[in-house]
């Protein structure tokens, strides 16, 4: 690890009923330079935190306003059942990781940052698919393209298709967005590069 | 108030026993004094783990559970320091970490009042690297304490601007150090930073100081080896005149002129002799045993949640001078002593700053901003 993770200014919500183990989690975090709020009623999903705790004991659906993988920040659990629906709930509500009650000061850091770590990577993945489904989604289109430079410009598919692959570089623009503007009539077939 | 007992836990053998004899010689000390002044009240409890873990876990089990100590001076690697601790938590104890470390920890069980890295670590290289240069070679012991150092020395070379030329690990008893010092010798590092532990630093100062024989170019004064644990204890073993010149950091050194620091000699003259040179270990147990000795008398009570409450109050009086317990973070401020080794294996001090305090995790040196909107209340 480059770079020291550094949580100074962050905000958390834990989800948790106020008692003394909320206390000293508190404690630690506010250490750790988190702002620190709990509460024990649902979040609000327009207001939200930059990282969640909650107890996952005796967590209810409502109280993260998601579910599963879109979890849009990082969510830690603080666990003390073994029941195999705690663990499910838990992974439903998108949790990166777990910290085990009793709460030791020890494990706190370690699962913040692992959390903020998980928590990207999925994001990342997240975001990459969504831009490789909506190309997949507009394949057709860059088809249909390469169709229309072949028959204006009676060349071979290979050919057609750098001509448009060229095009979209020397605009910066997805291959997808050029090929939409050809079909559509928009603007004129690129010329043979 | 009936007599309460502090365990003392400091292994005088293995391989960084110069240090654990030193820790336990100050422990003894302060508790020579203790008696002096308060009779029998405060009664120590010695057990010496022989650096075995499994030693410091039977130890620190017996001072809780058969002796009836609800706190423990000791402990010096971090290793041993995080295997006492869940022991210490399980019996609502108190421990007292009084050595350098890495950082990253503050529990609510344990007093340190040894440096972490924003008291050793950076104000060591704001000071070396206008100086020497930003391109040093980095040597650990192979555990915790070598690699995380070695991480952030990284860090706060990348972010100058620098390179590491290079970075290697040894065992605390492996003394075969030759291929490290002639890969140095063929890269030409800015400096070296030595978190070496016991016989494999010896050994590397000593092969160090005859490559510096040889070629100028890796004197003491153009290319330092520069530690932040090395003390007066361990240059017995390293030998006269070999370390001259090199530096490390600590938050005492025996030649410090302070008056505090001159009552604690002449006092310790009486017991050892004006020949005996104290280091940052001695005195830094030496300091604790006499901080929760007094605090458990000021208490009336041993509990450690009240001793803890009166601690984090006024700055207490120490060797290294005044110094505060921050009750968040349970950590001292220290102040920051650079000191260059002596023909006569002392330190002179060339670079000190006030205490500074503790920054366990680092919080405060990068305030990179939150992902969104950061609040500020």
């Amino acid at each position: 690890m480059r770079e020291t993770p550094n949580f100074t200014g962050w905000r958390v919500t834990v989800l948790h009923r106020p008692e003394a183990a909320t206390e000293r989690l508190s404690r630690q975090l506010k250490l750790l330079g988190f702002h620190v709020t709990i509460q024990w009623t649902p979040l609000d999903v327009d207001e939200l935190p930059d990282m969640i705790l909650v107890d996952a004991d005796q967590g209810w659906d409502n109280l993260l306003p998601w579910s599963g993988a879109s979890a849009p920040r990082p969510v830690v659990a603080l666990l003390g059942s073994e029941a195999p629906g705690r663990i499910a709930w838990l992974m439903e509500h998108g949790s990166c990781t777990i910290i085990s009650k009793p709460i030791t000061a020890s494990a706190i850091y370690p699962a913040l940052v692992m959390a903020v770590s998980i928590h990207t990577e999925r994001e990342t993945v997240r975001n990459r698919l969504l831009h490789l489904e909506e190309r997949i989604r507009l394949r057709p289109l860059v088809h249909a393209a390469v169709q229309k430079i072949m028959a204006a410009r009676q060349t071979d598919e290979e050919h057609a298709y750098s001509i448009l692959r060229n095009c979209a570089m020397q605009r910066r623009l997805p291959m997808e967005q050029v090929a939409a503007s050809i079909i559509g009539g928009a603007e004129p077939l690129p010329e043979a590069g | 108030m009936d007599a309460v007992k502090i365990g003392i836990l400091y292994s005088t053998t293995g391989p960084y026993g110069a240090m654990g004899r030193e820790s336990r010689d100050g422990a003894e000390f302060a508790i020579g004094e203790l008696r002096a002044a308060h009779g029998n009240l405060v009664q120590p409890v010695f057990i010496d783990p022989h650096g075995a873990i499994p030693e410091y876990l039977e130890g620190a089990r017996s001072m809780l559970r058969d002796s009836d100590c609800r706190h423990i001076v000791g402990t010096i690697t971090s290793l041993a320091r995080k295997e006492v601790i869940p022991l210490v938590e399980k019996h609502d104890g108190l421990l007292w970490y009084m050595c350098p470390y890495e950082g990253f920890e503050a529990n609510e069980n344990v007093i340190y009042t040894g440096a972490c890295p924003n008291q050793h670590l950076i104000p060591l290289f704001e000071y070396l690297l206008p100086r020497y240069g930003k391109r040093p070679y980095l040597l650990g012991a192979n555990y915790v304490w070598g690699w995380e150092m070695n991480r952030l020395s990284r860090e706060l070379i990348n972010e100058s601007g620098g390179e590491i030329l290079g970075e290697r690990y040894l065992p605390f008893e492996e003394t075969a150090v030759e291929r490290i010092v002639n890969d140095i010798e063929q890269r030409r590092p800015s400096f070296v930073l030595s978190n070496l532990i016991g016989p494999a630093s010896y050994a590397f100062l000593k092969a160090f100081k005859l490559l510096g024989d040889r070629d100028p170019a890796f004197k003491p004064e153009n290319c330092p080896v520069v530690s932040c644990d090395l003390t007066e204890c361990e240059l017995g073993e390293v030998g006269r005149g070999v370390a001259t010149g090199q530096l490390s950091v600590a938050s005492y050194f025996d030649s410090l002129n302070t008056p505090e620091n001159l009552a604690f000699k002449a006092r310790l003259a009486k017991r050892f002799g004006t020949e005996r040179r104290i280091s940052n270990f001695f005195a830094s147990a030496y300091s604790a045993v006499k901080m929760c000795g007094e605090a458990i008398l000021a208490s009336g009570t041993d509990d450690p949640q009240i001793v803890l409450r009166r601690l984090s109050g006024a700055p207490l009086s120490t060797v290294h001078g005044d110094i505060r317990i921050d009750g968040e973070t349970n950590h001292a401020a220290l102040p920051f002593h650079l000191g260059r080794i002596t023909t006569d294996n002392g330190f002179d001090i060339i670079a000190s700053r006030p205490a500074i305090a503790a920054d366990p995790y680092l919080t405060g040196r990068r305030k990179r901003p939150a992902p969104k909107l950061r609040i500020v209340s």
